[in-house]
C-alpha cells in the first residue's frame, strides 16, 4: 500500500508537469496531496502514531481540499490566465524527467545508504523536491509557480513522513499555519495587483 | 515572559485594523514596547526557559534580541515621515505595521527558538510577512519583486526546511524526538552515528540561509528588492530579517564545529570568498545608493559567517552589530538623499542646514566613513580580531601561507569597495548642485539612536559581554 502511494504521489506530480490547464494542474496538485495524506495515515495505523494520522488528517483537510479550492477561487476571481504553457517543450520534458528521477536516485546514493528502512522512498522525495522545483522554473506565469512552491512543500512533507518516521506535532501543525498564511499573503498579492489595476 | 516578547506585536497587530487616522500616530508609540522586554531579557540569568525546552533564551539570543529591537524602532521612528517623501496611502501604511507584527511574532521565536522546527516556522512567518511590505510600494518593480522574493524565499526557506529533515534524521535514532533542540545536539554531536547524512543536511540548510542572505550565486536578488521597496522596508530586511537568519547559521554551524570543525571551515570558506570577489565587483559597478548599501550588506554578512567559522566568535558578533546599526541607518538616509526617489550621488551630502539638517550631514557622512571600516568604527576592530582568527585556525591546521594568502585576496575585494564609497563619499560632498534638503526630526532621532547604539557597541562592557558568548 505504501509502495503504491508513493507512485501516486510521483506519477501526479509528474502529470502536473506536463499539464496546460490551470484547473487541471490544481486537481493534480490536490490528487498529489490526497496520496501524501493517505500515505501518512497509513503510515501512521502501520507504527500506531497517532500524531501522523492526525498530520495525515490535517493534510487531507487542508492540502486536498482546502487549499485547491483557495486556489481555484483566486484564478477565478482574480481572471488568472487558464492557459499555462510550460516554458520548456514537452518533448524535452518526456527525456529530462526521467533524467531527472535516476539522477536523484544517484545522487541520493549515500543518504540512502545511511538509512536502515524506506531508503528508496526517502530517494523518491528528493527526487519530488527537484520535479516540484522543476514546475517553479518551468512556468512564466505566476499560478503554476505557488503550485510548484506548494508541491515543494508536500516533498518536504513526504521526506518527514518517511526519513523520521514523522516529526514532532507541534512542527507540523506550525507548519500547516505557515502554509495557510502563505495562502492569506498571496491572496493578498493577487488583490493588490488588482486594486492597481483598477 | 514569551507573553511580554510578543505583547506589543499583538498590541500592533490589533491597532492596524482601528481608524487609520487613530492609529497612525499610536502604533510607532507602540513599536516602542518592543524595547523592555528585550532589556529584560538581556538582564536575566541565562540559560533562561521561556517556554520548556523550546524556547531558550541565551546569551546569544538576547544580543540579537536586543539589537533587533532597536534597530525596529529606529525603522518605526523613520517609517512616520515615509509619507512626506513619498506617496504612501493611510490604509498601505496601517497594512504596513499589520505585517510589522505578525515579522515581529516570527523574529522573536526564531531569535529565542531552542528547537529546530519552532526556528523554521519563525522564520517562514517572518519572511511570509515582509513579501506584503515590499508591495507598501505601489510601483510596478515592487509588484514583480515581491512575487520574486516569495519565489526565491520559497525556495531558500524550503531548503532550509529540506536540511533540518536531514539533520533530524541523522540525530533520531540517538536522540529520539529531542533531536529537534539544539541544545541536545550540542550535547550528542560528537556520538552522532552518521556525521555525512549530518553534514549534507547542514549544507543544505547553509545553502538556504546563504540564498536568504544574499549569498553566492544569489547576489542580486536582494538588492533588487530594496532597491524596489521604501527605504524603511529595505532597512528592516537589512537590519532585522537577516539577524534571524544569522543566528541560524550560528546555531547550526556550532553543531557543525563539533561533528567535523574543518569541514565546515573549508564549506564557509569558499563560499564566503567566492560571495566576496563576486559582490566586490558588483558594488564596484554600482550606481545608486540602495543597491550599494545592499550590496556592502551582503559583503558584511559573508564576513561575519567567515569570522564565526573560523571561530572568531567575538569578532563575529561585533560585526553583527555594527552591521545591524549602520545598515538601516544608511538606508533610513537615503530616504534624504534621495530626493524623491530620484538618485542623484553628486551633491547629495550639501545643502543641509539647521541643526537637523547639520546633524543627519555629520550623522550620515559618519556611517559611510564607520561602513568602510575607518577606524574606531566598531568593524574597524571586528575585521582584525576576524582575520586574527582566521590565521589562528590556519596555524592549528598547517596552512598559515595559504590562509596568508587568502587574507591578501580578501583584502583586495574589500580595498575595491573601500574605493567605490571614498569615491561616491567625494562625489556627494564635493560635486553636483547644492539644492535644499529637508530633514525631519523622526529621522534626526532614529539616527542618533543607531549612532549611540555604535557607540555602547564599543564600550569595554560591551567587549567583555560580546567575549564571554562562546
Amino acid at each position: 500500500m505504501t509502495s503504491f502511494l508513493i507512485g501516486l504521489f510521483l506519477a501526479t506530480l509528474i502529470t502536473a508537469l506536463f499539464t496546460m490547464r490551470l484547473y487541471r494542474l490544481i486537481l493534480w496538485y490536490s490528487l498529489n496531496s490526497l496520496s501524501l495524506a493517505l500515505l501518512a495515515i497509513t503510515i501512521g495505523f502501520h507504527i500506531g502514531d497517532n500524531s501522523m494520522i492526525v498530520s495525515g488528517f490535517f493534510t487531507l483537510l487542508l492540502k486536498a481540499i482546502f487549499i485547491p479550492y483557495i486556489l481555484k477561487r483566486i484564478s477565478l476571481r482574480f481572471s488568472l490566465s487558464r492557459q499555462i504553457e510550460p516554458n520548456i517543450p514537452v518533448y524535452y520534458s518526456i527525456m529530462l524527467i526521467p533524467a531527472l528521477l535516476v539522477f536523484t536516485f544517484y545522487l541520493a546514493e549515500p543518504i540512502t545508504n545511511m538509512l536502515s528502512s524506506n531508503a528508496n522512498y526517502v530517494a523518491i522525495s528528493i527526487s519530488s523536491l527537484f520535479l516540484s522545483l522543476l514546475l517553479m522554473i518551468e512556468h512564466k506565469n505566476i499560478a503554476p509557480k505557488i503550485i510548484g512552491f506548494l508541491s515543494i512543500e508536500n516533498s518536504l512533507f513526504l521526506l518527514g513522513t518517511i526519513a523520521t518516521n514523522g516529526m514532532p506535532m507541534l512542527i507540523e501543525l506550525g507548519i500547516f499555519f505557515d502554509l495557510l498564511m502563505a495562502i492569506v499573503v498571496i491572496n493578498l498579492l493577487f488583490k493588490q495587483e488588482e486594486e492597481v489595476k483598477e | 515572559m514569551i507573553y511580554l516578547l510578543i505583547l506589543p506585536a499583538f498590541i500592533m497587530l490589533v491597532l492596524s485594523f482601528w481608524s487609520v487616522q487613530k492609529s497612525r500616530f499610536v502604533l510607532p508609540l507602540t513599536s516602542l514596547l518592543i524595547l523592555f522586554p528585550a532589556i529584560k531579557l538581556f538582564f536575566l540569568p541565562k540559560p533562561y526557559s521561556i517556554w520548556g525546552t523550546y524556547l531558550v533564551a541565551d546569551d546569544l539570543s538576547a544580543y540579537v534580541m536586543l539589537v533587533s529591537s532597536i534597530v525596529a524602532i529606529g525603522v518605526t521612528l523613520a517609517m512616520s515621515t515615509l509619507g512626506l517623501h513619498v506617496e504612501i496611502k493611510d490604509r498601505v501604511y496601517a497594512r504596513f505595521y499589520r505585517f510589522f507584527a505578525l515579522f515581529w511574532i516570527g523574529l522573536t521565536l526564531s531569535i529565542i527558538s531552542n528547537n529546530m522546527g519552532i526556528y523554521w516556522i519563525g522564520l517562514e512567518t517572518a519572511t511570509l510577512s515582509t513579501v506584503y511590505m515590499i508591495k507598501t510600494n505601489s510601483s510596478l518593480m515592487a509588484r514583480k519583486e515581491a512575487w520574486n522574493y516569495m519565489i526565491v524565499g520559497a525556495i531558500a526557506i524550503s531548503l532550509i526546511l529540506f536540511g533540518i529533515i536531514l539533520i533530524y534524521t541523522s540525530f533520531k535514532p540517538l536522540l529520539g524526538e529531542e533531536a529537534m533542540n539544539f541544545s541536545a545536539l550540542l550535547k550528542s554531536a560528537k556520538e552522532i552515528k552518521s556525521p555525512f547524512l549530518f553534514e549534507i543536511g547542514f549544507s543544505i540548510t547553509t545553502l538556504g540561509m546563504f540564498i536568504k542572505m544574499g549569498f553566492f550565486p544569489m547576489n542580486l536578488w536582494l538588492a533588487n528588492i530594496e532597491r524596489a521597496s521604501f527605504y524603511p522596508v529595505a532597512a528592516l530586511f537589512s537590519g532585522v530579517l537577516e539577524s534571524a537568519v544569522i543566528i541560524g547559521f550560528f546555531r547550526f554551524s556550532k553543531i557543525a564545529q563539533l561533528v567535523n570543525p574543518l569541514h565546515l571551515f573549508i564549506f564557509v570558506f569558499i563560499y564566503t570568498i567566492l560571495t566576496i570577489f563576486i559582490v566586490s565587483f558588483l558594488i564596484y559597478r554600482s550606481k545608486d545608493f540602495m543597491r550599494l548599501f545592499s550590496l556592502s550588506g551582503v559583503e558584511h554578512m559573508a564576513l561575519i559567517a567567515l569570522f564565526w567559522a573560523s571561530g572568531g566568535v567575538f569578532a563575529a558578533l561585533l560585526h553583527f552589530g555594527a552591521h545591524a546599526f549602520l545598515k538601516p541607518a544608511l538606508f533610513l538616509s537615503t530616504g534624504i538623499l534621495e530626493s524623491k526617489g530620484k538618485y542623484k550621488i553628486a551633491g547629495a551630502l550639501r545643502g543641509y542646514s539647521g541643526v537637523k539638517g547639520k546633524v543627519f550631514y555629520f550623522l550620515t557622512a559618519l556611517f559611510l566613513l564607520a561602513i568602510i571600516s575607518v577606524p574606531p568604527s566598531p568593524m574597524f576592530f571586528s575585521e582584525l580580531y576576524g582575520f586574527g582568527a582566521m590565521v589562528d585556525i590556519a596555524k592549528k591546521h598547517q596552512h598559515l601561507l595559504l590562509m596568508i594568502g587568502a587574507i591578501m585576496l580578501l583584502l583586495v575585494f574589500l580595498s575595491i569597495i573601500f574605493y567605490k564609497f571614498t569615491e561616491i563619499y567625494q562625489s556627494m560632498k564635493y560635486e553636483g548642485v547644492e539644492q535644499k534638503r529637508v530633514v525631519y526630526g523622526n529621522e534626526v532621532l532614529a539616527l542618533v539612536l543607531f549612532a549611540f547604539s555604535l557607540l555602547a557597541l564599543l564600550t569595554p562592557w560591551s567587549f567583555e559581554f560580546l567575549r564571554s558568548i562562546s
